[in-house]
């Protein structure tokens, strides 16, 4: 049998080669180190399990034995060899691959040390609803100085208009006033109303934010909530605190508990901007706060982190006609059943007390048309029941009637409310309204009771409809703005589903609460707790470490054609005055840059194309296995895909051997060729669900390979790709197999082609 | 204006009022309808459809494709014709493996359809390509206190995607044409229920309840008089209406005229030109709410 | 079972035959493949369809049971109900689906597969679009009087007298028209008829 360690001692630049059995363990270490020491090795090269597991470990050592812990290199023959292939000679073969393309590429391996970057010690939180003032809170509290932006003229959000909150009836403002006054009092945080970001620049750490701030036309400092101004003011126009219910002043308070507690005007309205007249409000100020010449201002803030807490709005209602909203005033949405539990409730039609009241729910949301959103807005169900409760308490011989389609009583203590509800002699019919028909004094809800297998109409004196959860006005363009990434429903995308669900794809940007999908006042705090402790994290020691596995560029070969600037995902690239600037914070090592540069002006430090070719060859070269298949894996959830299967002890095809890759957008067409010419028959390209070619990019990236590959007439066949999540080993495993049966079907290249490659590439090397 | 006219089978025999309603104000108002020769029957929904799903598209697409010889817009003055031929559009569209079967089916009859001719409701040529405006101009009568519930039925407002003629929950078209020729306009919760369509042969009982709703609805909300645009929906609300009365043992007597032939009122038309002694529940009892405006018998 | 047998456990046992069968799961994907089944999985059961239709007192399974019940693979209980020629074909749940399932297409589809597998023969529903497709074919439009003619029970005199009615009625007004409409026959519905009767039963 071949001896691993012989064959690798053979090679050429390999002073040492050893075995150990535990090679991560103290005495292998110190082993390590102190051939680094003695023999003066400049490379060491760890053969054993996944650099997922041991990396940082190995690094450390070398680095303690006074070498740059980037010379270290690792090649996993267990995970993805030993624990995976029946055959042992075929099992040996492959491992002496891998450790020769580890060998091979750690020649080109260069000294790398990561930079320390000064972080600002600030955060911008964007949106004053619960889950930014929590946030701000939290942050303040932490000592990190907090600018607190919101759109409109009063911190608080939605939670400030909601009556009571499930299941406990808390009073809502009471929980949540006393926290918008610590905001206000806090020395650390500066609110700023009426106010947007309209531009971000620079990086994790270091961001730049210009505030656009619209003017109220009040000088906060000055004013002291008298009122006077609202009294006097001639116009009147519909409150948005209020759902449109009733009518404010031009002049207004935003409401009672106002942050900051001032008035503020509304120049659409305001007769001195609409028609030049007026001015009464000022007339009669005692304060002397009005200032119809105020202007806007433009903030510029430097910030470490952002959170995004931007909330949420609801869907219009119009859009789902057969509900009859807009053509009788007494069918109203459930935020304005709030407004009007708060108003003493009463009919918009007559203002007589309701006692019927129909609840119609999912309107507009689990949709597969076009006016709806396909998923559930999670706090419908809980609202109707606990507005039905309130009714029954304020209303006697109220009579709530919840038509739902399934209810979802999901968090603590909802069951046991839905379980009060029909306690308290709440009707529920199972079956989604069909329409409201407005006739007269009343409505008429036409349903069919699903469990009863009947139709019914019944009349009501009020409807309130859910309208789905749609994220706020302005969230996309807030995205691109930020450079993160929006999910499928609009709202802003989390890192991951399960375990980074406060932190976007963005380096020091956070979402939390509704912004990021509907929920409710608790799981928003969570979040808003969660996002202001990595903040934190994040800008803890004061420093943050800049990997230095970033783009950079070879000199005098940019010409500034730019292609490269939109290709990067995290906007990392700029333009200079020559050449195009890199911005390494942002940079997330990726390499999508570097093969669509036609000039060959971009690599990637610690994935060289020098270091890669090297590794390609490597893995092929030097031993006559047939076929030999390369497989390109990303090295975060693709890679531990395969290491997943390998715990398993999942058995596949000793013909893959696996290279590991940032991204398979690091990939361009030489390295392909390079596969195919140093004597692989066949390569496969597996990207992780969550990386940064999703399936259909990856696919038009691929097939371009086989376009070009057809040049040299390798069938299209010979090359294959898939995305998998990290649970999905069996997937690729099993897709590996296939390949491999494919790849010997075919039979293996030609050595004429091969060598017609080669001498491709080798024109190539001597300039495009 | 030229259109290429699709008649529609009912409306040559138990509504042909309707028809000639439609075509007098025609005259008037500088539209040529051009019949569309030799066509046949569309098919009916889902007449033909139940039976043979792929010969009632190929019948739809027959005149879809003598149209297209005639380079026209396609209207008509049946709903459930505009229906049907515009689904047809989007399932030749939609769906290559009929469209290739009903390819030969026509190139059997020496045929071909393109795709792409226009299927318009005449309501539509007269409200988008007339306007309101010329509608106006030439309303000779106002039709005052006259309540008019327009009845919509089910094609003029749904489904979206293939009848897009108004809002498929609160349509308001004909209530505008109604206010434009003078009249009131009623707001009425059947005005987009449907009428029974053809379950008044196979189901009667279930045809006359639909309609009765339609009909009182309208009535208690006011109107005096109703107007369609489908000769289905009118044969059921009009000359049904005595079998509605004498199953469910009520009185209704409201006149359901045929649009056309209210706007034919409006522009001073006499009776018999727009063919109102043709209508089963006489309008006899609407005339004189507006005949103080001119001399009407 | 520890209990005693009763006709409720055959009944039981039949329902889980049928849902648990090979050929109910057939239907199923049949269904699927049908203009109007293509997003029948999606269908939430939120019982908006039955809700809002105008002749649901009629059928014994509301529109949203009779996806329920072909999701189940009941082919028997599906084309076997009033439900599907009881639909008059209003559009109203297909408007309102928040699934947008196209339940009123699909119920000419059922209809179609109901008359083709025999399941209604010779009831005045089927008979209805048999003889409609009869007299559209022969004259190229329909002509109502021998459609009707056609579809009458001739041994109820009570309709007999009701239709004879109806007929005097419009006769009165000049409506009647006793003329088949024609168009020019010649071959072309012949023709047509070659390419597009497939599976026809006549």
């Amino acid at each position: 049998m071949v001896n691993v360690k012989d064959k690798i001692a053979s090679l050429d630049g390999v002073k040492i080669a050893e075995t150990f059995e535990y090679v991560c363990s103290n005495p292998a270490q110190e082993r390590i180190k102190k051939a680094v020491k003695e023999q003066g090795l400049n490379r060491v090269v760890v053969a054993s399990c996944s650099p997922r597991m041991h990396l940082e470990t190995f690094r450390q050592a070398v680095k303690s034995a006074g070498m740059n812990p980037y010379f270290l290199e690792m090649a996993n023959i267990r995970e993805q060899c030993s624990w995976v292939h029946d055959d042992k000679s075929k099992a040996t073969n492959k491992a002496i691959a891998l450790v020769r393309a580890a060998v091979r590429r750690a020649q080109y391996l260069e000294p790398l040390t990561p930079s320390k970057l000064k972080v600002t010690e600030s955060v911008l939180v964007i949106g004053g609803g619960i889950a930014g003032i929590n946030s701000a809170l939290e942050l303040a509290d932490k000592g990190y100085q907090v600018y607190l932006v919101e759109r409109n003229p009063s911190i608080g959000g939605h939670m400030s208009q909601l009556s009571k909150t499930f299941p406990t009836f808390d009073c809502s403002a009471c929980i949540l006033t006393p926290r918008m006054v610590t905001v206000a009092q806090h020395p650390s945080i500066k609110i700023l109303t009426n106010a947007e970001p309209i531009a971000v620049k620079g990086s994790a750490g270091n961001y730049e934010v210009d505030v656009k701030i619209k003017p109220r036309y009040v000088d906060t400092a000055k004013c002291i909530a008298c009122g006077e101004c609202t009294q006097k003011c001639p116009v009147k126009k519909p409150s948005s605190f209020e759902e449109n219910l009733v009518e404010e002043k031009a002049i207004y308070r935003p409401f009672k508990q106002a942050i900051p507690n001032a008035s503020v005007i509304d120049k659409d309205y305001c007769l001195h901007f609409t028609k030049g007249v007026c001015g009464i409000c000022q007339k009669f100020c005692k304060s002397e706060a009005i200032n119809f010449n105020q202007e806007e201002e433009i903030m510029e803030l430097k910030v470490g982190a952002i959170i995004v807490s931007t909330g949420y709005t609801l869907m219009d209602p119009h859009l789902i006609g057969q509900y009859s909203f807009g053509f009788h005033p007494d069918i109203i949405t459930n935020l304005q059943f709030e407004r009007l539990m708060l108003q003493g409730l009463h009919k918009p039609s007559n203002g007589e007390v309701p006692k019927k009241v129909a609840f119609i729910l999912c309107v507009g949301s689990r949709a597969a048309i076009a006016e709806g959103v396909g998923y559930c807005c999670k706090i419908g169900c809980m609202t109707a029941i606990k507005q039905a409760l309130l009714l029954g308490k304020s209303v006697p011989d109220a009579e709530p009637w919840i038509f739902y389609t399934d209810v979802r009583a999901h968090g603590k203590g909802y069951e046991e409310f839905y379980t009060k509800a029909r306690e308290h002699l709440t009707t529920f019919i199972r079956g989604r309204a069909a329409e409201v028909i407005p006739n007269g004094s009343h409505l008429i809800v036409k349903a069919e009771d699903t469990l009863l297998g009947k139709q019914i109409e019944e009349p009501f004196d009020m409807v309130v409809l859910s309208p789905a959860l749609i994220p706020n006005k302005g969230t996309k363009e807030l995205a691109y703005m930020l450079g993160i990434d929006l999910g499928p429903d609009d709202f802003f995308l989390e890192a991951h589903h399960k375990l980074r669900g406060v932190e976007t794809k963005r380096e020091g940007m956070y979402v939390a609460g509704a912004s990021q999908g509907p929920k409710d006042v608790r799981e928003t705090t969570m979040e808003s707790m969660a996002a202001a402790s990595k903040v934190a994290t994040f800008l803890g020691k004061g420093e943050i470490s800049v990997s230095p596995e970033v783009a950079y560029l070879v000199p005098d070969r940019c010409d500034l054609c730019g292609i490269c600037i939109d290709k990067c995902p995290t906007k990392a690239i700029g333009r200079g005055k020559k050449e195009v600037i890199l911005d390494t914070v942002s940079c997330i090592g990726c390499g999508l840059c570097v093969p669509i540069c036609p000039k060959e002006a971009l690599d990637l430090k610690n994935t060289t194309d020098k270091q890669l070719v090297a590794q390609i060859k490597g893995i092929v070269e030097g031993d006559e296995a047939t076929p030999k298949i390369i497989a390109f894996v990303e090295k975060m959830t693709a890679y531990g895909s395969a290491d997943l299967g390998g715990q398993s002890r999942r058995s596949y095809s000793p013909e893959i051997r696996i290279v590991r890759i940032p991204s398979i957008g690091r990939l361009g067409i030489k390295h392909v060729l390079h596969a195919f010419a140093a004597g692989a028959d066949g390569v496969v390209f597996v990207e992780g669900d969550d990386g940064l070619l999703k399936e259909d990019k990856l696919r038009e990236h691929v097939i371009q390979f086989k376009k070009d590959l057809g040049k040299f007439r390798i069938q299209s066949l010979r090359l294959q790709s898939t995305t998998t999540t990290l649970p999905q080993y069996e997937k690729i495993l099993a897709l590996f197999d296939d390949f491999v049966e494919r790849i010997r079907k075919l039979g293996p290249i030609t050595q004429e082609k091969r060598e017609e490659v080669k001498k491709f590439l080798e024109g190539e090397k001597n300039g495009p | 204006m030229k259109y290429a006219f699709y008649p529609g089978c009912s409306v040559e025999s138990t509504e042909r009022e309707y028809v000639d309603s439609a075509k007098e104000i025609s005259k008037v108002l500088g539209i040529e309808l051009v019949e569309i020769p030799d066509w046949n029957c569309c098919g009916a929904v889902d007449a033909v459809y139940a039976f043979n799903p792929l010969h009632s598209v190929a019948l739809a697409a027959r005149n879809l494709a003598l149209a297209e010889k005639m380079q026209m817009d396609v209207t008509t003055l049946c709903s459930a014709c505009y229906f049907t031929l515009s689904r047809t559009n989007k399932i030749l569209e939609e769906d290559s493996g009929t469209k290739s079967k009903v390819d030969a089916a026509l190139e059997s009859a020496g045929l071909k359809y393109n795709g792409g001719v226009k299927v318009r409701h005449f309501a539509d040529v007269l409200l988008s390509d007339v306007g309101l405006e010329k509608i106006k101009e030439n309303v000779k009568v106002p039709l005052n206190n006259l309540k008019v519930a327009s009845y919509y039925g089910c094609f003029l407002a749904r489904p979206p995607g293939i009848c897009n003629f108004d809002n498929p929950e609160h349509p308001t078209r004909l209530d505008e044409l109604v206010e434009a020729l003078g009249a009131s306009k009623v707001n009425y919760y059947g005005k987009t229920r449907c009428c029974g369509a053809s379950l008044g042969i196979t189901n009667e009982k279930i045809m006359l309840k639909l309609s009765k709703d339609v009909l009182l609805s309208a009535k208690s909300a006011g109107a005096n008089c109703m107007i369609t645009a489908c000769p289905l929906c009118h044969l059921n609300l009009d000359a049904k209406q005595k079998d509605i009365e004498s199953h469910f043992h009520i009185k209704i007597d409201l006149p359901v005229l045929h649009f056309t032939q209210l706007i034919g009122l409006a522009f001073g038309m006499e009776s018999n030109q727009i063919g109102l002694q043709r209508n089963c529940v006489s309008p006899k009892m609407i005339i004189p709410l507006f005949a103080s405006n001119t001399q009407h018998k | 079972m520890v209990h005693e047998k009763t006709e409720h456990d055959e009944e039981v046992k039949t329902v889980q035959q049928v849902v648990n069968s090979e050929s109910g799961k057939d239907f199923l994907r049949e269904v699927m493949k049908m203009p109007g089944g293509e997003k029948i999985l999606g269908c939430i059961q939120c019982g908006t369809c039955a809700g809002g239709c105008p002749t649901r007192f009629a059928m014994d399974y509301s529109p949203m049971q009779i996806i329920k019940m072909i999701n189940l693979g009941m082919k028997r209980d599906v084309l076997s109900s009033s439900t599907i020629w009881v639909c008059s074909a209003c559009y109203t749940c297909a408007t309102r689906c928040p699934r947008n399932v196209s339940f009123t297409t699909l119920m000419m589809s059922l209809k179609n597969r109901a008359i083709l597998e025999n399941m209604v023969e010779n009831s005045v529903d089927s008979n209805f679009h048999k003889y409609f497709f009869e007299v559209v074919n022969k004259y190229g439009r329909i002509h109502e009087p021998e459609l009707l003619v056609k579809l009458m029970d001739k041994t109820d005199l009570r309709s007999l007298q009701h239709n004879a009615n109806l007929g005097l009625r419009l006769l009165k007004k000049g409506k009647l028209r006793m003329r088949a409409p024609k168009t020019e026959q010649n071959k072309w519905v012949n023709n047509m008829l070659e390419k597009t009767s497939e599976k026809v039963s006549q």
